[in-house]
């Protein structure tokens, strides 16, 4: 979600309770000899609210497994979740008076420390990459469909090889004809002798250009497709099938080199299939860097969701315990 | 004269003594025909320009000189006279002349006894002309297998020419020549058998004599099963129906048309099939039915039992009922009755014609038709429809049928005529007149003077509206629906076109009907009054969005078409699928929305309903599921067939379909249920049962908004005001 200026409600209300909150906490620190401590009056009111911060932050997960139940939009859950969780840190830190405690308590305030911080990671993340994500991949596709995607592309990719040198031996999918990748494109049928196939996300992105017939190519010989068939091979299939950083085609402008220096090898007839190439390596690198934003916007979550289950979990258990013994 | 009782745009006139009121332009021949007065023709026919070239059917106008009265435009105050001396004098005289340069018999009048000039002229007593016969030959064509040509026998009225232009749109046929040798020629002289000719027969159908007659050689069979027998043209001129249909085109159409003998019990069609034929009953009834409309297209309210009455209530889940939903609704078939809701099964009986659209349009079958005793059906190809729909005996035979069965369902269908009297229904049922149109003909023109009000009954209707540099589609109307209340409520002047997509039918209600309606029932005006001025409103704002939105990928991406689009903020978006979960959520685990699509901006238009203002997907549903009630958004109605036209028909790949689990007559089991699945369209419904589309509401991160795209994008179009 973006930290943006509608966020101003929450900030200065979330703001106005730590700032109550402080000084409550001033007042009574400043008033009790033996120091701030989480039994007394004001350190379980500190306690009660921390612990209900929490467990509202953590029902936004509830919330989301039931999302046409009108319990209020999403949205108002998601800002109560990041501004209320964060409250969450200096309530329960002014509930112990900045003091960890014992084992089950010094546990529960890393916990809470982690939680916290890994979800200001997490809503930074969140706040930046869509942005980054929407620049870079103008191809993007639905995340789940990356790998069909992919596959489709190596074998338009194989196809256009063929066309001007000779069959490479791959086996290709009969289904192609009738269903495309996932997404926009996924709900048409296309023949796949009509057009050169391309992927849903580069219709999507209105490159319909690039779909367009391939003009009439010639047949290269043997010796003069030795260097297409060689960098088709060892390079771009490869690449294709499982983009690797560090390799030549992962970056733009060693890639645009690698097709400059292929272009000055082979004849101008076939420099078309090679434009549709260096189009395939750019989607397929552009899919790459989706996946790799799609992981940053979403792993942080396999750390925060277990944390704050946890942390719920022994809150409870120090709630129950502190309370009973 | 134009008296003062005359409405505007109409023009009184006399024919024979007898005064009738006609739309302004309306020719003589048109104005004699619409009043009875039959006035003979040679190279006029209805569906072609006229352009009285043969003089055969002149009129006294009082001019200094006859009339074409196939060509001549009526004015106000003209006293046409048809019959006199001297115009019967000039066509006899005319009739010799032509006669002279004709061979008698023809082959035509040979082969099947109807060469309309020798039968004008049969009819005229002219038995021996006077004028010597023209010694210059013209020649014979003979290279063509299908047709053969006999320049003789032409009489150069140029029904073929228009036939093979303007009917077919295939501008093979010319003139060629002048004086003596002038005549019709394929391509730049070619025989017809070297030229571009593709033998579709329009030439030889629409020829009035033996110029252009069928080699016997080409021909369209039906695949026939075992209970169907082929005619010969013979039989068929003998029954009824086929009265004044042309020999020629019998003989060469012999096999598109067969006679079914049927068994009780013996399926017909299936709906949801794709067929070519229509069906005429002519012995024995018949069943039509739609399988158990009732299906889950939509999410339904109404839940039982504790929990799910508590998720409900926290759903928040309205009925999903609309204004127009109170009272009976019925569903519109390919047939001359509509089915009721509750109970979608007809009865059709010796006279009744089936399948029409399916045969004109090649629309999906909208029903299930089953022989109810043994019976008797002529199943026949579109162009035995097409020349019978031309046979005036045949026409009648079903408007008749259609006003006495359906006509006042489909006038009570429309909602604002839900408060005429009987009494009136039964008044409009004797005046309305039904009127076909051909794909691409054009019903009213933008501009003209408005004289009718017109319901259309079968096909596809789009309105249009001419504005400085090209035309914009404002609306589609398909069956119920209903256009030109604009132009007579007010100045009488049309102000939209309205053309025929496909085969079209519609009902018209004279302008002075209509009047004495809206006269008659204040809450009728009142109704149209109130659509005129939306629609006239909603056409202004959308003529103002041509001149005023400069962004070409805004046009190009159709997003202006758009009344509301589900966009997703991309700088927002986290990609987390919430929207897609809760889409498939509301709607039993089957999501309408697709979180892909195309960019506008930095917003993605998600693959969901768009609800366009020109919604090509309700164009061709063969039982009228789809459509708009009165709000905005495009909806697929519970007896949706599953054809999947709509589908293939959206632009934006926003529809789809799924399976559901119906309950259907089961076969082996007469009388009995059993649970089938069939394919039904599904696409966006706004989740209104749900107050606020589902997608949006579950968004987390302000990144999903159903917005009217011309209002969010304005800034971004320069257009002032920001969303």
């Amino acid at each position: 979600m973006r930290i943006d200026r509608t966020h101003r409600a929450w900030a200065i209300a979330s703001l106005a309770i730590l700032a109550i909150s402080f000084l409550v906490y001033v007042i009574y620190a400043l008033k009790t000899p033996q120091g701030p401590r989480g039994g007394s009056a004001i350190g379980l009111l500190f306690g009660i609210i921390g612990f209900c911060f929490m467990i509202f932050a953590a029902l936004l997960g509830a919330r989301k497994r039931v999302p046409t139940w009108r319990l209020g939009r999403a949205q108002a859950w998601m800002r109560g979740h990041l501004w209320l969780g964060l409250l969450a840190l200096p309530m329960i830190l002014f509930h112990g008076g900045f003091h960890f405690g014992g084992t089950l308590t010094r546990v529960l305030m890393w916990l809470l420390i982690v939680t916290v911080a890994s979800g200001i990671f997490g809503a930074a993340l969140q706040h930046y990459l869509p942005s980054v994500m929407t620049s870079d991949v103008p191809l993007e596709t639905i995340y789940d469909e990356i790998g069909h995607v992919r596959s489709l592309l190596w074998e338009e990719a194989d196809r256009a090889v063929e066309a001007v040198s000779e069959n490479l031996g791959f086996t290709k999918s009969t289904v192609e004809e009738t269903q495309r990748a996932g997404g926009f494109t996924a709900l048409r049928p296309i023949a796949a002798t009509a057009v050169p196939l391309r992927t849903s996300a580069a219709v999507s992105a209105g490159a319909s250009a690039a779909v367009a017939a391939a003009p009439q190519i010639i047949l290269l010989s043997k010796e003069q497709s030795a260097p297409l068939r060689s960098f088709y091979f060892n390079e771009m299939r490869p690449f294709l099938e499982r983009p690797k950083r560090g390799t030549r085609l992962a970056d733009v402008a060693a890639s645009s080199s690698t097709f400059a220096g292929l272009r000055t090898l082979l004849p101008a007839a076939v420099h078309a299939t090679l434009n549709d190439l260096e189009d395939i390596c750019d989607e397929a690198r552009q899919l790459a860097r989706q996946e790799q934003l799609h992981r940053w916007l979403h792993g942080w979550l396999l750390v925060h969701i277990p944390l704050s289950l946890a942390l719920i979990l022994l809150g409870a258990v120090h709630a129950v315990m502190a309370l009973r013994y | 004269m134009t008296t003062s009782a005359t409405p505007p745009g109409m023009v009184e006139i006399s024919i024979d003594g007898k005064s009738v009121r006609v739309p302004a332009r309306t020719t003589v021949f048109d104005a004699a025909r619409m009043n009875g007065i039959s006035i003979p023709i040679l190279c006029h026919l209805q569906n072609q320009t006229p352009v009285g070239v043969c003089r055969l059917c002149v009129v006294d106008t009082g001019a200094r000189v006859l009339s074409a009265s196939c060509v001549r435009p009526v004015e106000p105050g003209m006293k046409v006279v048809t019959n006199s001396g001297k115009v019967l004098n000039a066509r006899k005289t005319l009739l010799e002349l032509l006669m002279s340069d004709h061979p008698s018999p023809c082959a035509r009048q040979e082969k099947s006894g109807d060469c309309e000039l020798e039968s004008l002229a049969k009819s005229a007593g002219i038995t021996q002309p006077r004028f010597v016969k023209r010694a210059v030959t013209r020649g014979e064509d003979d290279s063509s297998l299908a047709i053969a040509v006999d320049h003789d026998a032409c009489i150069l009225c140029d029904r073929c020419i228009r036939g093979c232009d303007e009917v077919k749109n295939n501008f093979v046929l010319g003139r060629m020549g002048k004086g003596y040798s002038a005549g019709i020629a394929f391509d730049l002289n070619a025989p017809m058998g070297d030229s571009t000719c593709i033998s579709c027969g329009e030439c030889m159908v629409s020829c009035p004599t033996g110029a252009l007659t069928n080699k016997g050689l080409a021909g369209t069979v039906i695949a026939a099963g075992t209970n169907a027998e082929i005619f010969e043209a013979e039989e068929l001129l003998r029954i009824p129906v086929f009265k004044g249909v042309s020999g020629t085109f019998l003989e060469l159409n012999r096999g598109a048309i067969v006679k079914r003998r049927l068994h009780k019990g013996e399926v017909i069609c299936r709906e949801g099939e794709f067929g070519s034929t229509a069906f005429y009953i002519v012995e024995g009834r018949a069943r039509v039915s739609i399988s158990s409309p009732i299906a889950h297209v939509k999410t339904e309210g109404g839940a039982k039992g504790f929990f799910k009455k508590l998720t409900s209530a926290l759903v928040g889940r309205d009925e999903d009922k609309r204004e127009d939903e109170a009272r009976d609704r019925t569903i519109p078939i390919d047939a001359s009755v509509d089915l009721s809701y509750g109970n979608p099964v007809a009865e059709l009986g010796p006279g009744d014609l089936f399948g029409e659209m399916t045969c004109m349009n090649f629309y999906p079958r909208s029903a299930t038709v089953v022989a109810e005793s043994d019976a008797v059906v002529y199943e026949m190809l579109r162009n035995v429809l097409d020349i019978m729909f031309k046979n005036k005996t045949f026409r009648a035979q079903l408007d008749e049928t259609y006003r006495r069965r359906a006509l006042e369902n489909h006038l009570r269908g429309v909602p604002m005529f839900a408060d005429l009297s009987p009494e009136f229904i039964e008044h409009l049922k004797a005046g309305i007149e039904l009127q076909r149109f051909a794909p691409g003909q054009t019903i009213v023109q933008q501009g003209d003077a408005a004289d009718s009000f017109y319901l259309v009954r079968i096909g596809f209707v789009k309105v249009s509206e001419s504005y400085p540099g090209g035309e914009m589609v404002l609306a589609y109307l398909s069956r119920g629906d209903y256009f030109g209340e604009i132009g007579l409520l007010g100045g009488g002047i049309r102000t939209a076109t309205c053309t025929a997509l496909d085969h079209v039918e519609l009902v018209r209600i004279s302008g002075d009907d209509f009047r004495d309606m809206v006269a008659r029932f204040p809450s009728v005006r009142a109704g149209l009054e109130v659509i005129a001025a939306e629609r006239s409103a909603a056409n202004q704002q959308r003529l103002q969005m041509v001149h005023s939105v400069p962004i070409d990928q805004f046009l190009s991406q159709g997003l202006m078409e758009a009344q509301s689009l589900l966009i997703l903020d991309l700088q927002n978006c986290t990609r987390c699928d919430a929207c897609v979960n809760a889409c498939a959520d509301a709607h039993d685990g089957i999501t309408r929305l697709v979180r892909d699509g195309l960019r506008f901006d930095r917003y993605l238009v998600a693959t969901s309903c768009r609800q366009c203002r020109d919604p090509l997907c309700m164009v061709g549903c063969p039982v009228g599921s789809i459509r708009r009630r009165n709000s905005l958004e495009v909806i697929i109605e519970d007896w949706c067939i599953g054809c999947g036209l709509c589908a293939r028909n959206c632009p934006y790949g926003n529809i789809n379909l799924h399976p559901f689990e119906v309950l259907a007559d089961d076969a082996e089991n007469a009388g009995r249920k059993k649970a089938v699945i069939k394919q039904k369209a599904t696409s966006c419904d706004l989740c209104t049962h749900l107050k606020e589309p589902s997608c949006v509401y579950a968004c987390p991160h302000d990144a999903a908004h159903r917005v009217d795209p011309k209002q969010f994008f304005a800034e971004m179009l320069g257009q002032g005001s920001a969303k």
